[in-house]
């Protein structure tokens, strides 16, 4: 008589159902089945060698994500009977919601797609399977993300239509030309792009501030998704340190394809995190930590000691680093000032800070606050008061490869605006920075061809060359613009406020 | 107050404090689990717990879910202990690990001798069955006056086992290294918890071996490498050893000896600062840059072992890497004096080893 099947341990049962289903094609060669993973000059001797940074099956993978969503949507169902929108520190706060709703989800939309593509894409089964696994995650968050906010729709302005101004609104090409670049890349530097430099290096940057921004503003919807998600983060980690470490050991030929990578997306992704900065130091009214000291933390302290062991494979920190640290003390403000100029055409609301804030940003960031942006704020608080709320009147010119706005200043002149020319093909391209334009003289074909909004605004393609036709066009009315106080979130909230007999707060 | 975790596979078993997280205690105690975030979000240490039970503390209810708990799972990184326990972990079983039970011992000090101005040899008498280790373990030294016990490798090969040798660096101010150089007399007995540590020779990997020692940080080695070569060992041993002077060269005799008898081994050694009196005409450079020069810079296809001063370890990984001679090929014994560990280097989770 047969023996009693033993159970499979972990690894076993791993191994079976991940790389054990995987075969060799024969009728079909492998470069044609895979017909991406070597242009891009990656040389792999042996793809066995890929460490499968976590073991997880398909069976297991059902089981725990489905008692999570249980646990996540029992919590949602009770936030929201609850009405716990009032629960907020203020109504500002909804802003940084609203920015990560229009922003963020939408990318980890376009990162469950990067990561079907990659899932497909790699001939080793093992980096096949732990690509697929995230995309499905990627899926997860997305819809978490829209379900966790689709409460806040009920009542504030900006979440609607999310997926069209994802698709049409100047600002938001900013987090989406990110994931674009990445995924018109090719596989190896999709992965570079977003496991290692997006989520490894720069994901506590990313989502520390805003799940415990949401934690400390009384937001437990935004909370709780967060947590749920970071519970997946693990995996996209580890996923994106073997993926350089596999690449580096693999061909020594491999280290300046990937030090290229590491600086490119070094850069796009610190670019980036200036909005999620803007929001931290901003957009919560109740303050977790500025952005200056998140980057000495998870910058120069855990990211440095990062790059120190990376320098064992030959990897040298990214280029324009320490430009990325200089600009520390001015990033979120420049661009504080810059969507306070610009808020009549987003789906956001901007305000002066209040006296108690600008004390609270002289106290983070010393003399160069108190000498240049306090004195702006005040120069517009007073225009404000004289019921002269300053707007452009026109969109801003953005960076031909970030897509942000030339507001940047020289890494050594805070008060020298920063604008830098390529010329390719007769034509001239304008980036913000040097790290901006090293990238586009690397691959000018590819950037030359960016879609820009602005300019595409002005050349009518969107709706008429006007400001007024644009915001038709992308269906946002005046009522969901411009300045916090005054507009319909504000007056709501203070409604809210009377009711419950709490004090209503003062305008600026 | 103190309880005992035992992790499966590798039948490693440690002491956790009352208060201290599972996960502090494993990588304290040289055993590495898996881990990212360290503050129960993330849940990638995530363990079986298959005996015993642990407190979860602030482990997340996404890391660690209810249907988990009610498993037996739980996050190391979070994890105290309310019994003793044993835990299943995802990491590898090592083949050539031996794991030898640790018992208490008592050795009496039959030789003491300077082997350099700053080393002294000291050889301790363990009656009847003496003990059992593998090349490259170490004891825990109960140092008379000194609370906590002291960690030395183990500098004779395991079939010597009824007289272990222990080379012990004096540490100036510290205080078991004063004892033991300055107060410690033949007859003495001394109290030893052993065999500990996991740095020990892949046997059955087939690649050849390179040893990096530097200071006092022969004694595994040493150990090593006459296990090695009593057992018949034909594959190629390379031993570079670099040491600051003449005076604190120890050992060349020995080494350079076995180097004549045994084709197979090769015997290197580097003078970092000869002293104006040394009559020295070898290599004056450090133990990686005489690993670089001897190897071409290529030390793929080896395993290397390493043993020596912090410094020198960091040094030597760099270069076997540039050399490319990855992660899963090298091993070593960290060791940190207590002024060592009071500032240690900021490391990210890139490496699970170094």
């Amino acid at each position: 008589m047969a023996a009693k099947p033993r159970r499979l341990n972990l690894t076993q049962k791993y191994q079976l159902m991940t790389r054990g289903l995987d075969w060799e094609t024969t009728y079909q060669s492998m470069d044609d089945v895979f017909p991406y993973d070597k242009y891009e000059g990656i040389k792999i001797k042996d793809w066995d060698k890929w460490q499968d940074p976590f073991r997880l099956t398909m069976d297991a993978y059902w089981k725990y994500q489905a008692e999570k969503e249980r646990k996540l949507y029992a919590i949602l169902d009770g936030f929201a009977q609850n009405n716990s929108q009032l629960n907020i520190s203020d109504a500002r706060y909804m802003n940084a919601v609203k920015i990560w709703m229009q922003g963020v989800t939408p990318l980890e939309y376009a990162a469950f797609r990067g990561f079907a593509m990659l899932g497909r894409g790699f001939r080793g089964a093992g980096a096949r399977v732990a690509c697929q696994f995230q995309s499905i995650d990627e899926m997860r968050h997305y819809q978490t993300q829209m379900h966790a906010f689709s409460h806040y729709n009920k009542y504030f302005n900006g979440f609607r239509q999310f997926a069209r101004i994802r698709d049409r609104a100047w600002y938001l090409s900013i987090p989406k030309s990110y994931f674009e670049d990445a995924v018109t890349a090719g596989p190896f530097e999709l992965i570079t792009a977003i496991s290692f430099s997006f989520e490894y290096v720069l994901t506590n940057l990313l989502f520390m501030p805003f799940v415990s921004g949401a934690a400390y503003n009384g937001d437990m919807a935004t909370t709780t998704f967060g947590f749920s998600a970071q519970s997946d983060e693990s995996r996209h980690m580890t996923l994106g340190l073997e993926v350089i470490k596999f690449m580096l050991e693999q061909d020594e030929g491999n280290l300046p394809i990937v030090q290229q990578w590491l600086d490119k997306w070094f850069w796009r992704g610190y670019r980036l995190l200036g909005l999620v900065g803007t929001m931290m130091d901003y957009m919560l009214p109740k303050k977790v930590m500025s952005w200056r000291q998140a980057w000495e933390i998870y910058w120069e302290e855990s990211g440095m000691a990062l790059f120190n062991d990376l320098a064992r494979y030959g990897l040298r920190p990214p280029k324009y680093h320490e430009v990325a640290t200089k600009e520390k003390y001015r990033i979120t403000h420049e661009f504080w000032c810059t969507i306070y100029q610009f808020s009549h055409a987003t789906a956001l609301y901007t305000w002066i800070p209040t006296e108690e804030e600008l004390d609270w940003f002289s106290a983070e960031y010393g003399e160069l606050f108190d000498t240049v942006y306090r004195p702006r704020y005040e120069y517009w608080a007073e225009l404000d008061r004289k019921g002269e709320r300053f707007f452009q009147k026109r969109l801003p010119v953005v960076c031909n490869v970030c897509q942000i706005p030339i507001f940047h200043t020289m890494p050594d002149d805070p008060l020298m605006n920063c604008c830098l020319v390529s010329e390719y093909k007769g034509t001239k391209h304008q980036m913000c920075s040097q790290g901006c334009k090293d990238i586009f003289d690397h691959e000018p074909e590819k950037y030359c061809q960016a879609y820009i909004p602005p300019q595409q605004i002005y050349q009518g393609n969107c709706g008429g060359a006007t400001l007024e036709a644009y915001k038709e066009w992308l269906h946002i009315k005046d009522e969901e613009t411009g300045e916090y106080y005054g507009s319909e979130d504000h007056i709501m909230w203070e409604g809210w406020k009377a009711q419950s007999g709490k004090p209503a707060d003062a305008p600026a | 107050m103190s309880y005992q975790a035992t992790i499966e596979p590798l039948g490693e078993t440690i002491e956790v404090e009352d208060d201290q997280k599972l996960l502090d205690a494993a990588l304290r105690a040289g055993v590495w689990l898996p881990y990212a975030c360290n503050h129960g979000v993330c849940g990638t240490c995530k363990v079986d717990v298959l005996e015993g039970e642990v407190e979860h503390n602030e482990a997340s209810s996404f890391a660690l879910m209810d249907i988990e708990r009610d498993e037996g799972k739980t996050l190391a990184c979070c994890a105290t202990l309310v019994s003793d326990i044993v835990i299943e972990a995802d990491i590898e079983e090592e083949e050539d690990a031996q794991h030898l039970p640790v018992g208490d011992y008592t050795g009496k000090v039959v030789r003491i001798e300077d082997l350099t101005p700053t080393v002294k040899g000291i050889w301790l008498e363990v009656p009847g069955d003496g003990i059992e280790f593998q090349a490259g373990q170490y004891l825990n030294l109960n140092v008379p006056g000194v609370e906590i016990p002291r960690a030395f490798s183990l500098a004779n090969p395991p079939s010597e086992k009824n007289v272990i040798e222990l080379n012990v660096r004096h540490v100036p101010d510290g205080q078991a290294t004063t004892y033991l150089h300055e107060q410690l007399k033949m007859g003495d007995e001394l109290g030893f918890t052993a065999p500990l540590g996991r740095f020990f020779v892949r046997k059955s990997a087939p690649e050849p071996m390179i040893f990096l020692a530097g200071g006092s940080g022969l004694s595994s080695p040493k150990s090593m490498i006459l296990d090695l070569l009593e057992n018949g060992e034909e594959r190629a041993i390379t031993l570079v050893y670099g040491a600051r002077n003449q005076a604190e060269l120890y050992y060349f005799d020995l080494f350079s000896k076995l180097a004549r008898q045994h084709a197979n081994f090769h015997y290197l050694t580097a003078l970092s600062e000869p002293a104006d009196t040394d009559d020295w005409d070898g290599p004056r450079c450090f133990v990686h840059e005489l690993a670089e020069e001897h190897f071409g810079k290529r030390f793929e296809g080896h395993k290397a072992y390493l043993c020596g001063p912090p410094p020198m370890i960091d040094s030597s990984i760099t270069s076997l890497m540039r050399g490319r001679l990855f992660e899963e090929h090298i091993f070593m014994e960290n060791f940190f004096t207590a002024a060592d560990s009071a500032k240690p280097a900021r490391r990210s989770a890139l490496f699970k080893k170094f």
